[in-house]
């Protein structure tokens, strides 16, 4: 058994951004990951991250504001972003652009110094700082540097246990009190106690199929906290990026589309401009109606060929993509053999984002006492029903920071008395048995045709469009699925050491359970709003809602609730904090 | 007409069962699998459940699946099938977990030795525009240890920092705002350190990312001289 003040799930943007800030509260933590912290998929990030940096020309009429970006990413979340978390993510944004800088992050730089700023989807101006087109790879370094730089100086406060799988939460009496975790190389499995737990296992992408997700997001980072009672809040919501290398699915960021890309269909016409939604923002319009636009072009036969259409970066000329985008470039020769300074990039829309995630507050505190959740795999509702492009990296900054604040004043402030050695003990014994259980299956079905046969019925059902037949269908698929994962499957090598195919079988079972969730959540939600579009109900039903799902006795419960809305204006919302000059 | 089938040799080995490693032929339909990663995926999910590598983004930029693939350092991910038979061993200099799977805590290790985080002079001085794009070409690397393999010194002397290393130490040795200069540089002049590099140029030829580590050890070099 291993003893710690606080335990960090995830080794990506929010947890090691949460792992510095622990530090910070004298807290001794651990950092437990399924992947080294540079493997997480952070790491790919491209784009940037919004915030409003100091303003060059203050005394121009029309400058950014905080205010502006916080009106921004509402009008594009359809004003069902939760005030309170948005106006966090917004106000603290400029100061982690500061903090990064002090850290020695290499963001790209203009001329003057300053640092370079450009415009994703939706956004009034350009306030997304980069890095190239690799954003989050410098940012990862940045931070993993500042871990190691602290282990270095505090080599007992802070410690990382890198491709360690946590196979369960553990929770007695609705009080967090750790995780069990198996060691990957060697196949041990080990209790964690911890009087905090913070959340940071990122995106579940690899539900779908048609995904830029890495194999590691397969739905058992939302799955575990669910089973151990904490609820998930608007799972329908599922972003789907516009722009994914045709065939391969790598994505192509919407900086390319930032820096003056175009999307044109099979006959070269510039096709955004003929749909009333997206005439006048064009390829910078709001994620979802791009993807939509990009699908119905498709649907009606003008795409390139069944599945996609052009993006085209030639305008900006060989310099400009050398400099700002040669990312893009790399995995374009890669990936499609071919060289965006000459020719068209054949892309298509897939999954790249879940908007909803564990319930949480703008403090990050779910309905767990201790057990606090950041990043992807959290939704405080900053991002409504749509995700402005670069505020998902600034969230796993802004609330990354935030947990370990939480995680710590709740260490301090409450006497904690850790469950008996009994508790440990039998949950210890339950998780080794599973595990023995999988092993022994001797099915026919090996774990990969159940997870095929999952990818393909939530690409065709769950996707961009929906209805209700479909989900339905969708949702008898899932179920046939799970009697198969229980009864007839095969899970091969009857060892755990470095069995990479146990592990998979065991994420298993989460995707299969948060597909089913994204199903029922699409299902009851009888209104398109955002990037949840159903055919059959294609109008906005009056105030926006979010929806909660818990899992209670097996049974999936959904709830719609009103959001709340401050009745005091948006210029009250921010009296408390001045405009930021130079 | 029949489908076209790739042909792949891969490094088995078990260090809690066998003595001796194994190459175990496998066929991939081609219509499964485009790179060599594909390929490995497909086997696990449907030949032999029990193969070990690891793999994430599947898009050359996490660094998970450096392997020796068919006599050249690269990443599974980035590396297209070929007909004939592909031979894949698992990265050299490390010791094998299992399989393609190897231990790369000496990787880490030795690159979490020189540092690699900005130490700042007081006060908040920026990057300037210059400085920062003398970079680019630096920060490229994705530490997938391809170089580490590839380098002969890291075979011989476990205590040399390696290629990947020296790329990082360079970049915060190139950075204006950095203040621990001096000591950076004593980390690397003992007689395990830079100079122990003969300047092969294999792990210029490793790299999947371009990177050229050999002229980064050039400039350390031109730098203490």
């Amino acid at each position: 058994m291993k003893k710690y003040d606080l335990i960090i799930v995830g080794g990506g943007m929010a947890g090691l951004r949460a792992a510095i800030e622990a530090v910070k509260q004298n807290l001794h933590v651990a950092v437990i990951s399924k992947v080294h912290p540079l493997r997480s998929h952070s790491v790919a990030a491209s784009g940037g991250l919004n915030a409003v940096i100091p303003q060059k020309d203050i005394k121009k009429k029309n400058i950014d504001s905080i205010e502006k970006h916080f009106q921004d990413s509402m009008k594009c979340g359809y004003n069902a972003s939760d005030p309170d978390a948005l106006q966090t993510l917004v106000s603290r944004a400029p100061g982690k652009i500061k903090e990064l800088e002090r850290w020695g992050c290499l963001f790209s730089r203009e001329k003057d110094n300053s640092i370079a700023v450009r415009t994703m989807g939706a956004a009034s101006f350009p306030r997304t700082v980069y890095s190239s087109d690799k954003t989050g790879h410098a940012i990862m370094n940045t931070l993993y540097g500042q871990c190691i730089r602290l282990r270095q100086n505090k080599p007992d406060l802070l410690r990382f246990y890198d491709e360690w799988f946590v196979h369960k939460l553990l929770v007695y009496n609705n009080v967090v009190s750790g995780v069990i975790a198996l060691e990957i190389a060697t196949g041990k499995m080990e209790v964690f106690t911890a009087k905090a737990v913070i959340w940071a296992s990122g995106g579940s992408g690899k539900v779908f199929g048609n995904t830029s997700n890495p194999l590691t997001n397969s739905g058992w980072g939302l799955a575990v906290p669910l089973y151990a009672g904490a609820p998930l809040r608007d799972m329908e919501f599922i972003q789907f990026h516009p722009t994914q290398l045709s065939r391969s699915h790598v994505l192509i960021t919407e900086a390319a589309r930032g820096e003056g890309a175009i999307l044109l269909n099979r006959k070269g016409e510039r096709f955004l401009e003929s749909y009333s939604d997206s005439k006048d923002k064009k390829e910078l319009s709001a994620r979802d109606i791009v993807s939509r636009n990009i699908q119905r072009e498709i649907l009606a036969g003008r795409g390139v060929d069944a599945s996609c259409v052009y993006l085209d970066l030639r305008g900006l000329g060989s310099r400009k993509i050398k400099k700002q985008l040669p990312g893009v470039r790399e995995l374009c020769k890669t990936y499609a053999n071919l060289d965006p300074i000459r020719q068209k990039i054949p892309v298509t829309p897939g999954q790249h984002y879940i908007i909803g995630g564990i319930s949480t507050n703008e403090k990050t505190q779910t309905e767990i006492e201790g057990f606090f959740a950041a990043g992807e795999c959290a939704c405080a509702g900053v991002h409504g029903t749509n995700r402005m492009g670069g505020n998902s990296l600034m969230e796993t900054l802004v609330f990354g920071e935030i947990s370990a604040q939480s995680a710590g004043s709740y260490i301090r402030q409450k006497h904690h008395r850790l469950p008996n050695k009994l508790f440990f003990e039998n949950a210890y014994a339950e998780e080794k048995n599973k595990l023995q259980i999988l092993l022994k299956t001797n099915g026919e079905v090996k774990p990969a045709e159940i997870r095929a046969k999952m990818n393909n019925a939530m690409d065709e059902f769950a996707g961009i469009y929906r209805d209700g037949m479909g989900l339905v269908e969708a949702g008898q698929i899932i179920k046939e699925l799970k009697t198969t994962y229980m009864t007839n499957m095969l899970v091969q090598g009857k060892d755990a050491r470095a069995n990479y195919g146990l592990i998979e079988a065991i994420e298993l079972k989460g995707s299969l359970d948060i597909a089913d969730i994204i199903i029922q959540c699409a299902l009851k939600r009888k209104e398109s709003i955002g990037v949840h579009f159903r055919n059959d109900f294609p109008i906005t039903k009056g105030r926006p809602r979010y929806s909660l799902v818990k899992v209670k006795k097996g049974k999936i419960k959904i709830r719609h609730i009103a959001i709340h809305i401050r009745n005091k204006p948006l210029i009250a919302l921010f009296s408390d904090l001045r405009l930021l000059k130079k | 007409m029949k489908e076209k089938t790739y042909k792949l040799s891969v490094f088995r080995f078990d260090p809690f069962v066998d003595t001796k490693h194994r190459f175990i032929n496998y066929k991939v339909p081609g219509s499964k699998a485009k790179t060599v990663l594909d390929a490995l995926l497909f086997i696990r999910d449907h030949i032999d459940g029990t193969l070990a590598f690891r793999a994430s983004c599947t898009q050359g930029r996490c660094g998970s699946c450096a392997m020796h693939i068919n006599g050249k350092y690269g990443l599974a991910c980035e590396t297209p099938l070929r007909a004939g038979k592909t031979t894949i061993r698992p990265l050299a200099q490390l010791p094998i977990i299992k399989d393609l799977m190897v231990d790369m805590e000496r990787f880490w290790e030795k690159y979490e030795s020189i540092k690699p985080y900005l130490v700042r002079h007081s006060g908040e001085a920026r990057q300037s525009y210059t400085n920062r794009k003398e970079m680019d070409s630096m920060i490229d690397c994705i530490l997938c240890g391809a170089c580490f393999s590839a380098c002969m010194m890291t075979g011989m002397n476990p205590d040399f920092h390696g290629p990947a290393a020296y790329v990082t130490l360079n970049r915060f040795l190139r950075d204006e705002r950095d203040a621990i200069h001096d000591q950076r540089m004593e980390l690397v002049t003992g007689e395990n350190g830079v100079f122990r590099c003969h300047s092969m140029y294999n792990c210029n030829d490793a790299c999947p990312k371009n990177v050229k580590p050999s002229e980064n050890i050039l400039e350390i070099k031109k730098n203490i001289v």
